[in-house]
């Protein structure tokens, strides 16, 4: 059977857009691929290449225009780079799928040219193979979309094309690209992870960096997540069933607002049994300190809902994993000092949240790292998805941003008795205080009160004298 | 109103029995359907500051607490003593006060009002405690990692209780879709309805097994298997909701020594069957933090050991639970991995003493803890034989404790014709491993044979040879293998064996250990001996190692594999040769 992918109308006029101008453009498609369905969610040109030293010589830019005026100027490299960044932003579930060019070449029959699409895909799958947590290559199938719209004839031609293996004769099929005229439908699962885990920190001779220790977090959440049975909507569901017979079952319930309902999300609970793949031993280390990784990961989740509930659930778990590792490479690639102990007692690291940003009838995602405003999510979704959202679109109430004074608290806490025996001496102070200024009330009061007799009294000494 | 009172009849014949210079005991029951059921006691040894009923109680499956004490003399009187554990009387309002005096004679009173009520009671034999209650085992591993110090220890200890007593977590009955959720959900349970009971669920499980426990009363103990999960997601309509962004603080310290392992909680929680299932959550909480406590106290213990107080020489906990016959309730214990169980011999003495156990027969090693894995052997298949109504002048002497029916074809090893005496040295074996005495494997043919090589009693040749082996080659083993000396009787015909009757009977109570008798081509195990001292009448309780089926117990029993045998059972004209192995008296 052909292969059949099913596109939201918009991607046609955004491929027509760039055809018409008659220029070369190469991006990504970005979409869902189920047992039930493949669907395309969005097309993203990738960005013009910026070379690292344009500003300071005019020549060398000027070249590069030139040179990806067509396909084989494009580097892989480059692409890769588009797709790694996207893949940040796709919730569990999304993956690049493949590549769109628009070019006045057949790329399919040139030889120059399609050797050129399979390295480019090629190098992409070993990019984005690089981080396993990142989910970034789609386990599900190796084959990848290419979509080819021709800037002379305007046509439309899509073949898949197998990627990952040294298999010489590249396997290619071709695909049915179907636009719809109706927006798809999403059934969205949300959720909010927590982490609450204290671990000590073990230093080895070699000392110990921020990003091998966020890699350890990953590497063990992602093993309990993977354990982890899902609830959806507080029940245990059979793993088969379609995410749409969940909600058809809901409907009799309260038929009067079902078509409200179809659109509501249903949340997700995840219970963790306990490892049970601890080495059978004592653990016997030096340590010098400790570490409190704590927080949420909020997720939210887009399947088609002809999609499964297994397939609902390794996307939410997907998310939950690739969110994480995201953060954690941005927070990381952002570090100056990579150190988990400097100098200070206290040290913290709070690697950038979690925002929403609307893509079609969906969200995407975005991080913003502490301080950023949401403004800066525009730039992004500018800049790797090729569109222009407000800033009023960005969801940035998801996850809000470590509150400073815990932070404070912590480090006063930590920071030794010496602090915390000066609230004691305070207190004590304020109690001597309040007794003398009783004692004063007393003595003040009681001259008043007895005024007239103590006057007559020093009268009487007086006159006496 | 006080409540009504049941006691179990462990708990009378323990009373009955006891011979103690104490003056207190503590008992301890469950509360269920507005009744106090006495399951358990223990004597109070003032002394001894570490086992105190509050230790005691840890060992002790959930549900079960302290509900009163008991007074070994003539007259009741609110001594110190029994006021400082009546004070810790937290499962009823109306302590409950058991006097006996030397007579043996028993009056049970609740304490109303500080004036002592004297009630009635009813007493629950063992057939109906089994019935009515079953037991729910909590298992899962938590990690664990912390400062290898008390203070590290106890936080982190606390820490967990506080977690697990949160709320977040839940429990997953095995084998169902019956999920057990804490207050941080909407929801209590999953899976089943909501009136449903404990007892409903598990017979809905397994209705075949139901109708096999019928037939062959045996009291079987009912055990659940629950596991824990934790909830990882927050409720997003919580008003509560905390939705910070995850992040990493690290703090700074003087370097120092920590400990990490995976902390295995197995734990116990004793339940009435017609307890509800949304119930079983708070049961199922405290049965867990009754384990840490258990695991804490071991841990630190350790610690405080000299050479390992810094935790370098800290030994994984491991948990074993006891069901020893005297007792009628589970003691769960928990011992560091590694330590042989000859050098915690103290620890076990002031357990037996505390309980009131003989101190001749180990009890709480590690052999004799309790399992429900044979490998998939029959476990003492003479019990589902219906028992014989006493007679007078007849006396009847069993082997005590567990064995594994070991016979013919089993392991898929074909010794059909040569291997019966193998067989039969292979449950006395057992016998040896279930009540304590060892924790060497049972050893297989080949072994038996390499053992009787080694000593020289057989060449080399003897060695993956069919070869039969007979009473003195089993005592040979036993002595080389296990340390256990035997007494070998010699009978000049079947007929004769008879007369050693009374001896045998002495054996079994004094022992009790499985016999192996061999004469002519054939070799045996015998259980037991029923012995009519008027008549001479003797039949032998017969464990058949010829059988060669499978693993049922029915054909065990309606086959006669198992089973009582008269004395025209042994061959007339063949010399028969005893092997009685004998116990040291040890802990």
């Amino acid at each position: 059977m052909v292969r059949t992918v099913y596109s939201p109308e918009y991607c046609l006029q955004y491929l027509e857009q760039y055809a018409s101008q008659e220029i070369f453009v190469t991006g990504l498609i970005l979409g869902q691929i189920t047992e039930a369905r493949e669907n395309v969610i969005h097309l993203a040109r990738t960005p013009e290449e910026k070379n690292s030293d344009s500003t300071s010589e005019n020549s060398s830019v000027s070249d590069k225009a030139e040179a990806v005026r067509n396909l084989l100027g494009v580097s892989e490299a480059w692409v890769a780079d588009h797709a790694k960044h996207v893949t940040r932003m796709l919730p569990g579930g999304m993956f690049v799928q493949g590549v769109f060019i628009t070019s006045d070449e057949d790329i399919f029959e040139d030889p120059n040219y399609f050797s050129k699409v399979r390295s480019i895909l090629n190098y992409t799958y070993k990019v984005l193979h690089a981080n396993e947590y990142m989910y970034g290559n789609c386990p599900y199938t190796n084959e990848r979309l290419v979509l080819h719209m021709s800037t002379n004839t305007k046509v439309l031609t899509c073949k898949t094309v197998e990627v990952g293996s040294n298999v010489k004769n590249t396997i290619i099929k071709p695909v049915d690209w179907k636009f719809l005229s109706k927006p798809q439908q999403w059934q969205r699962l949300d959720c909010y992870y927590e982490f609450d885990d204290v671990y000590p920190v073990i230093v080895k001779k070699s000392g110990i960096s921020v990003k091998h220790q966020f890699q350890q977090i990953l590497e063990s959440a992602h093993k309990t997540i993977e354990s982890s049975v899902m609830f959806i909507d507080g029940e245990l569901r059979n793993g088969s069933e379609a995410l749409e017979q969940l909600i058809k079952k809901k409907k009799p319930k309260n038929s009067s607002k079902s078509i409200q309902d179809m659109a509501k999300s249903m949340h997700v609970s995840l219970f963790v049994p306990f490892e049970n793949s601890l080495p059978e031993t004592v653990e016997y280390l030096e340590c010098d300190g400790s570490i409190h990784f704590s927080g949420v990961v909020s997720s939210s989740v887009f399947m088609c809902p002809k999609a499964t509930i297994n397939e609902a659930i390794a996307a939410v778990k997907q998310d939950i994993v690739r969110s994480l590792a995201s953060r954690f490479t941005m927070h990381c690639d952002a570090l100056i000092d990579d150190n988990l102990l400097p100098e200070e007692k206290v040290c913290f690291n709070e690697p950038p949240r979690r925002v929403l940003v609307p893509v079609g009838t969906l969200y995407l995602c975005d991080y913003l790292f502490p301080g950023e405003a949401p403004a800066e999510a525009l730039l992004s979704v500018r800049e790797l998805l090729d569109l222009q959202i407000t800033e009023t679109d960005v969801v940035c109430d998801v996850e809000t941003p470590a509150d400073t004074s815990e932070f404070d608290a912590l480090d006063r806490d930590a920071s030794s008795e010496e602090l915390l025996a000066t609230p004691q001496e305070a207190s004590q102070f304020m109690y001597i205080t309040g007794i003398c200024f009783a004692m004063l009330v007393l003595i003040v009061s009681i001259i008043i009160h007895y005024y007239d007799s103590i006057l007559e009294v020093i009268t009487k000494l007086l006159t006496r004298s | 109103m006080s409540p009504r009172l049941k006691i179990s009849s462990y708990v009378i014949e323990r009373l009955s029995n006891l011979d103690t210079n104490e003056s207190t005991g503590c008992l301890y029951g469950l509360m269920y359907d507005g009744t106090l059921l006495v399951i358990g006691l223990s004597i109070e040894l003032f002394e001894n500051d570490k086992n105190t009923f509050k230790q005691l109680l840890l060992n002790l499956p959930a549900e079960i607490e302290l509900c009163g004490v008991v007074k070994f003399g003539e007259s009741l009187s609110m001594e110190s003593s029994l006021k400082d554990i009546i004070q810790e009387v937290d499962i009823t309002d109306n302590p409950l006060v058991i006097l006996i005096n030397k007579d043996k004679n028993m009056k049970a009173h609740f304490l109303v009002h500080d004036k002592f009520e004297e009630t009635k009671y009813e007493v629950v034999n063992a057939e109906e405690l089994w019935k009515q209650f079953l037991h729910v085992r909590l298992n899962t591993v938590l990690p664990l990692s912390c400062e290898a110090t008390f203070s590290g220890v106890k936080n982190i200890m606390q820490n967990k209780r506080k977690k697990i007593a949160s709320g977040q977590v839940s429990f997953h009955i095995d084998g169902t879709a019956v999920y057990l959720f804490g207050v941080a959900s909407d929801v209590g349970l999953t899976g089943t309805n909501t009136e449903a009971t404990i007892g409903e669920l598990i017979d809905s499980k397994n209705p075949e097994q139901l109708s096999k426990k019928k037939k062959h009363n045996t009291n079987i103990v009912e055990i659940v298997n629950v596991n824990l999960v934790m909830k990882s997601t927050k409720d997003i309509l919580s008003d509560k909701l905390v939705k910070t962004a995850v992040k990493m603080m690290t703090t700074q310290r003087k370097p120092a020594f920590c400990i990490s392992m995976p902390l295995r909680v197995d734990t116990l929680a004793i339940i009435h069957r017609s307890t509800k299932l949304l119930d079983l959550y708070t049961v199922l909480v405290e049965s867990a933090c009754r384990s840490l406590r258990l695991l804490e106290s071991v841990l630190l213990e350790q610690l405080g050991q000299e050479g390992i107080g810094d935790g370098a020489g800290l030994r994984l906990p491991e948990t074993y639970h006891y069901l020893p016959q005297e007792l009628g309730h589970f003691i769960t214990r928990i011992v560091p991995r590694g330590i042989p169980d000859e050098s915690m011999e103290k620890e076990r003495r002031l357990l037996h003493e505390q309980l009131g156990l003989p101190l001749t027969k180990p009890i709480f090693r590690r052999g004799n803890a309790y399992s429900g894995n044979s490998g998939g052997r029959l476990l003492n298949p003479h019990e589902a034989i219906a028992p014989t109504p006493p007679k007078p002048d007849v006396t009847v002497a069993l082997l005590r404790g567990r064995y594994a029916y070991y016979h013919y074809m089993q392991d898929n090893f074909n010794d059909d014709g040569w291997g019966c005496a193998y067989r039969s040295m292979q449950t006395i074996f057992s016998w040896f491993r279930y009540q304590g005495y060892t924790t060497v494997e049972v050893p297989t043919h080949r072994e038996i044979q390499q053992c009787l090589v080694k000593i020289g009693d057989k060449p080399s040749s003897f060695l993956g040879s069919k070869q039969w082996i007979g009473s003195t080659e089993v005592m040979f083993c036993l002595e080389t293998l296990l340390g256990v000396q035997s007494r070998i009787v010699f009978a000049n015909t079947g007929a004769e064996l008879q007369f050693y009757a009374p001896e045998l009977v002495h054996h079994f109570q004094t022992h009790g250990t499985p016999i192996m008798i061999g004469g002519g081509v054939l070799a045996h195990t015998i259980l037991g001996v029923e012995y009519n001292s008027v008549s001479n009448e003797t039949r032998y309780l017969i464990l058949d190692p010829h059988y060669t089926g499978a693993e049922d117990l029915t054909v065990v029993i309606n086959k006669g594999w198992c089973g009582w045998k008269n004395s025209d059972f042994w061959n007339k004209a063949a010399h028969y040769n005893l092997c009685l192995p004998q116990t040291k008296p040890t802990i």
